[in-house]
């Protein structure tokens, strides 16, 4: 665009549009200009600034703003952040002492645990003092909820930040050295492919769950009321994803260590180590994120699952997948006691898929528009 | 294609080695003593030595492991710890074909109903019809399976309460046959089973099939003045299936897991509900058996899945 | 003189995107004779491509539409037919090949079968040996070696200028009347360019085939062209036969194209000379001629009124320019 193009009319930073419609491009032209943080200059001096583009970063940040079920999706992720964590000690202040027939007088803070039984309020529905209803031994379903998602959300971004730590390590070694790593690698993930999925985590979780809960049952938070095996669980999980998640990232940095910008910057001297933490791993910094949102889905389920299969959380713990379990036989009678983490966890899987979804439509160089 | 093909199976020996390996060390190292467990609490030391020679479980680990290996071969897997005196292979024997019946329509309804949905949804892509089609999809993959079960068997609850028309919910009929009942038991599952995996292929068919009509040779096709149905069902389509058939081999990895998980939820007697009752038994032969049959079973899908590329795609074919 | 093969009148091909109309082609006319072979040049963006598709009705719609024009193939005006008769014509009286040799044919199938398929499209009467024996001579035709034998190789078995070959082959199966050709030869080393072309030359000399040849580069259009259209920004600028387009150009702009290229006879030392500036953006056309913004010779007039092709009084030449050359 030559300089004989520019609009007159524009003249400083601060500029209203233009009252006449304009065209196109001459919108670019003001919308950029308001992001101009340097001195105004003279109107000279801006006619010869070519315009600001945003960066690709700026750029996938505004495709991704105007994407309403990624957006939709990043607040239900939020409330199932946020819920879990301040959830439950507001709720355990909410209510009145209530007389209990097998406990006595109990305050909110003993019957919306998700541990008290309340034997004489079995398979409820919603009421004023337990908000979601009870289940077939009379817990307060909303706590065990709340703690079921608890759960999820440990598990997840545990194994999620092991995923993303070994992925990225291992891979960016295997793609970027290639060598006796990258066969290894390879080996590694041909026999964790013939473990398909969870058939490992549910061997792990099976032979070595119930040891793990003896040993680990002295963990602070996570170790009591069966939920030690979190860690087991945790543990299964990972080492079933990473290996996947290192295979992509050693791709990508092997199409990374093709790119001119690579051989720029080893031919002005840069080490190897300086190149990859300076330039494939921002580089892959994108993809990976994308990766682990669409994985996370991939790990809850997996978290649900297994304790859906009675080798994850027990009794009294609580979890998503064990509330399911628990609430099978009944059906028929109370379905909503199996529909409530049902649904919760659909509404979950689904927010972590179309949120990544849309990460990875805002993040794809070759969507342009 | 011959070379690539032996090559191929070369790494599948070495993948069934190495999980039978970990499988085995896994039952090995496994907490707890089996035959302490069957005992009980009070038992005396000769019984015990006897216990554990019968099961060879004295034996250095190399030499278990050896003779677990040539085992295999003669379809001995050992004997059950739990159910003393059973042979594993007996134990399993029931549920094999059960679950095979179960494995293999999952299979045939995937590639049947999920393929087209895609391609369809492809030729019409942004109409309602594709957005229908992929938001089904899309919301059908993310859910697991058992999810899924659930809200069918409340579906179908619901259906009894206000119609009075009863479905079972559980249990299988009998295998490999198909009366009406045994029609209705099979559906559910299979449906539910069969979801996920359609959901997955139909949104890569229609990703597919929309990247091969992109292509120079299709608009090659249309210059040349060919109908466009034959554009589209002779060209494109046979370019769109190379890598659609990969993805088949892949995809019976997650049909094996999740065998686990439909016969838990509608109560099916399959290999699945037995290797779920050798864990909570601690029976790890069963353990181990259920592990190897289903990692073969994978490893065997994906040779299968390797024949068809190599058939399909002519650039192997040649070579 | 035989009536004219092609007549295009005021075509008028535009794209619909979401940041606007992209005027692609603005009111292109011109013809072509039986036989003739006729060279369309311009720089990437000129339209030159589009109105090849426009021609054989191959514009991708959506985004693209042919808004207004005839084109009169035959005496007929191929915009009102529906997209299945012009199925008929394509392949069989309209043929075109492609810039990329490389991705142009379907890997799936043998090189026999994608003539054959032509063949037994367009003459129901003729049976499949019958095809595939015609898939073989036309193999021959294009210098394949060991025609018969190569007919059942794989396109990915065949080096691009080979490939290339294949098109025309596939192409010209049926005889067709006219042969569009889009930058036929840009993806080829320059060796291989040359015997393409020469192939091109000589088949269409041998079945009186009309071929518009689509290029950017000059020197593959004063070997093989009779007439040549000059295009800018979405319009002919100048039409005129070959030798006087090279000898006596009249549009500045084509002036400037034959002074940006280096000939054999330049003197030792003498400077290249670019045209500066670039093309306008079509999506926002300037009013006046296209060309003003970067031309030597600009004057008011030119940034007021768009000029038409008018002749230039050398024979047939015309330009679209006030102040030709």
């Amino acid at each position: 665009m030559d300089t004989a193009d520019k609009n007159p009319e524009f003249s400083s930073p601060e500029i209203t549009p233009p009252a006449a419609a304009p065209s196109p491009l001459q919108t670019n032209i003001v919308i950029e200009s308001e992001n101009v943080l340097a001195a105004p200059g003279s109107p000279e001096e801006q006619q010869q600034q070519p315009e600001k583009t945003p960066t690709p970063f700026q750029d996938s940040l505004r495709k991704l703003r105007r994407d309403k079920r990624a957006i939709a999706s990043a607040v239900i992720i939020l409330l199932f952040v946020i819920l879990p964590i301040i959830g439950p000690p507001i709720y355990q202040h909410i209510g009145d002492i209530y007389n209990s027939p097998t406990s006595g007088s109990i305050n909110a803070a003993v019957y919306h645990s998700p541990f008290h039984t309340e034997l004489t309020r079995q398979d409820e529905g919603p009421s004023a003092q337990y908000w979601l209803g009870t289940d077939a031994i009379g817990r307060d379903l909303l706590a065990r909820m709340l703690q079921g998602m608890l759960i999820s959300l440990i598990v997840a971004v545990s194994v999620e930040i092991v995923n993303v730590v070994l992925g990225i390590g291992i891979g960016v070694l295997a793609g970027f050295f290639g060598g006796w790593i990258d066969q290894l690698l390879a080996r590694f993930t041909d026999v964790m492919f013939a473990f398909p999925g969870l058939l490992f985590a549910i061997l792990i979780t099976g032979i070595f769950g119930t040891a793990a809960d003896t040993a680990f049952s002295n963990v602070p938070l996570i170790g009591a009321n069966g939920n030690a095996r979190l860690i087991i669980v945790s543990l299964a999980l990972a080492m079933t994803t990473w290996p996947l998640m290192a295979r992509f990232v050693r791709g990508q940095t092997l199409q990374l260590k093709e790119q001119q910008f690579i051989e720029a910057a080893r031919t002005s001297g840069t080490s190897n180590k300086q190149i990859i933490i300076r330039h494939i791993i921002p580089n892959l910094f994108s993809i990976v994120i994308v990766a682990a949102t669409l994985d996370i889905s991939g790990t809850i389920i997996g978290e649900a699952g297994l304790s859906f299969l009675g080798l994850g959380v027990q009794s009294p713990g609580s979890s998503i997948g064990l509330m399911i379990n628990d609430a099978r036989n009944l059906i028929d009678t109370h379905p909503w006691e199996i529909l409530l983490p049902s649904i919760v966890l659909t509404l979950i899987v689904l927010a972590f898929s179309f949120l990544g979804d849309g990460l990875r439509d805002a993040f794809d160089p070759r969507a342009k528009d | 294609m011959v070379q690539f093909l032996v090559k191929r199976f070369i790494g599948l020996i070495f993948v069934i080695i190495c999980v039978t390996f970990i499988t085995f060390i896994l039952g090995f190292k496994a907490p707890g003593d089996p035959i302490r467990a069957l005992l009980g609490q009070h038992f005396d030391p000769q019984t015990y030595a006897q216990l554990k020679h019968q099961y060879g479980l004295d034996l250095p680990w190399y030499q278990q492991y050896y003779n677990y290996i040539t085992g295999l071969f003669r379809l001995n897997f050992g004997y059950s710890i739990h159910y003393q005196g059973e042979s594993v292979w007996d134990i399993l024997k029931a549920g094999v074909p059960v679950s095979t019946e179960l494995g293999f329509w999952g299979l045939i309804l995937t590639i049947v109903i999920g393929i087209p949905t895609g391609i369809f949804s492809a030729l019409k892509a942004n109409t309602w019809v594709d957005t229908l089609n992929m938001g089904t999809a899309l919301i059908l993959y993310a859910l697991p399976s058992f999810v899924l079960a659930v809200f069918l068997q409340l579906l179908i609850v619901w259906v009894d309460k206000w119609t009075g028309i009863e479905w079972p919910v559980s249990n299988w009929g009998n295998p490999w046959q198909y009366t009406l009942t045994d029609i209705q038991y099979k559906l559910g599952p299979i449906l539910v089973y069969s979801a996920v995996s359609f959901a997955y292929f139909a949104r890569l068919a229609r990703t597919t099939m929309l990247e091969v009509l992109r292509q120079d040779y299709v608009r090659t096709a249309r210059a040349k003045g060919l109908l466009e149905r034959v554009v589209v069902y002779r060209h494109a389509l046979r370019n769109a299936l190379i890598p659609l058939v990969t993805v088949i081999g892949l995809s019976i990895g997650f049909l094996v897991v999740g065998v686990f998980f439909i016969e838990q939820i509608f109560n099916i007697p399959g290999i699945g509900t037995t290797a779920l009752e050798a864990i909570s038994n601690r029976d790890y032969p069963v353990i181990q058996a259920t592990t190897v049959l289903g990692a073969v079973a994978v490893v065997f899908g994906n040779l299968i899945a390797d024949i068809l590329y190599s058939v399909v795609d002519p650039r192997i074919k040649a070579e | 003189m035989a009536a004219n093969l092609l007549e295009v009148n005021n075509l008028k091909t535009y794209f619909f995107t979401r940041s606007g109309v992209v005027k692609a082609v603005d009111d292109v006319s011109f013809t072509m004779k039986p036989g003739e072979t006729l060279g369309v040049v311009g720089e990437s963006g000129c339209g030159k491509s589009v109105t090849a598709l426009s021609v054989i009705r191959l514009v991708a719609n959506p985004p693209g539409k042919i808004v207004g024009g005839e084109i009169n193939f035959n005496g007929e005006n191929i915009l009102e037919k529906n997209q299945e008769e012009m199925t008929e014509l394509r392949g069989s009286k309209i043929s075109m090949i492609f810039q990329d040799p490389m991705t142009s044919l379907n890997p799936v199938f043998n090189v026999g079968y994608q003539i054959a398929e032509t063949v037994k499209r367009h003459r129901k009467d003729v049976s499949s040996d019958q095809a595939w024996k015609r898939a073989v001579e036309m193999l021959d035709l294009v210098r394949i070696p060991d025609a018969r034998r190569r007919a059942k190789n794989y396109p990915h078995e065949f080096s691009g200028g080979m490939r290339q070959r294949v098109m025309i082959a596939i192409a010209l199966a049926c005889n067709p009347q006219l042969l569009i050709a889009d930058e036929p030869t840009t993806a080829l080393d320059v060796t291989i360019q040359a015997q393409v072309l020469e192939l091109m030359k000589g088949l269409s000399h041998e079945f009186g085939t009309a071929v518009m040849l689509i290029t950017h580069d000059l020197g593959v259009v004063a070997g093989t062209c009779q007439q040549v259209n000059v295009m800018y920004a979405g319009g002919i600028i100048e039409s005129a036969p070959v030798k006087q387009i090279f000898e006596s150009p009249a549009h500045p702009y084509t002036v400037g194209l034959l002074q940006s290229i280096p000939r054999l006879d330049d003197q030792h030392g003498s400077k290249l000379t670019p045209i500066p500036g670039q093309p306008p953006d079509l999506l926002n056309p300037p009013a006046g001629c296209p060309y003003a913004a970067r031309c030597p010779k600009v004057q008011s007039r030119c940034r007021q009124e768009k000029p038409r092709l008018m002749p230039v009084g050398r024979g047939e030449q015309v330009a679209a320019c006030f102040y030709p050359n």
